[in-house]
């Protein structure tokens, strides 16, 4: 007996819907906030959304669609707390900006 | 003057214009901020924040140079944009393929049926962070910004 479990099942052939999948398609995984986040917002903290992207996409292809639909969610989450963390600062650099000013 | 084809199918329902508002307020979203950039230097000190990642550890991050390559491009500057972040200036057409997927779709009003593998997204984040790492060290002053 094998320790590795079942094999994977074949991939579907193009266009075909794979048995069990849920209708609706695969979860939002938010990779263009990941994106806007890690290069366009110098965040580095969006290299997490991006693994979470990756979570999704992995998952729903191995047919595990109740986690692909989890890190969708963790995805949204981040991207949110992300999103505010950048506001955050924007809004502290102009506080620290109106104050040197004032200062001066 | 204003010009309409007599018989011509105009048939914008309004339904249609609210799909297509979050596509369209996301384009006029990112052209004001490509107008702003463009118009406002950031090669200037003092016109934008210091990157928080530069700024508390003194090392770039895979963001670093991002407002002057977006610069660069307002002013059709390639050259210019991929030396100050070659990976911004890169996302850019994946950036506008995946909007007008999303708007393709959002006047469709299909889902999505086919995700990207996998092994895709592992590799973005695997070019990310090399593309981190390496901006930072010496004999790769061409990464940095």
């Amino acid at each position: 007996m094998s320790d590795y479990g079942a094999p994977p099942p074949p991939p579907p052939a193009y266009g075909a819907v794979p048995p069990g999948q849920p209708a609706g398609g695969p979860p939002p995984n938010n990779l263009v906030w990941a994106i806007l986040t890690t290069l366009f917002c110098c965040l580095p903290l969006g290299v997490v959304s991006i693994v979470f992207a990756a979570q999704v996409n992995s998952k729903w292809a191995a047919g595990d669609y109740a986690g692909a639909q989890d890190s969708a969610r963790k995805a949204r989450q981040f991207a949110m707390w992300s999103a505010i963390a950048g506001l955050v600062i924007v809004v502290l650099y102009i506080v620290f900006i109106v104050l040197a000013a004032s200062n001066s | 003057m204003l010009h309409i084809q007599v018989g011509s199918p105009v048939r914008l329902l309004p339904d249609r214009w609210t799909r297509l508002a979050a596509p369209g307020g996301t384009a006029l979203l990112a052209a004001t901020v490509v107008g702003y950039v463009g118009a406002v230097d950031p090669n200037q000190a003092g016109h934008y924040p210091t990157c928080p990642f530069l700024f508390v550890t003194g090392l770039y991050c895979p963001g670093c140079g991002s407002l002057r390559a977006v610069h660069a491009l307002a002013h059709g500057d390639v050259p210019e944009a991929l030396s100050r972040n070659p990976l911004t200036v890169l996302s850019v057409p994946l950036l506008v393929a995946l909007w007008v997927l999303w708007t393709r779709r959002r006047l469709t009003g299909r889902r999505r049926s086919w995700a990207a593998p996998g092994w895709a997204i592992w590799g973005l984040l695997a070019v990310v962070i090399a593309f981190w790492i390496l901006r930072n060290l010496p004999g790769f002053a061409f990464l940095a910004p």
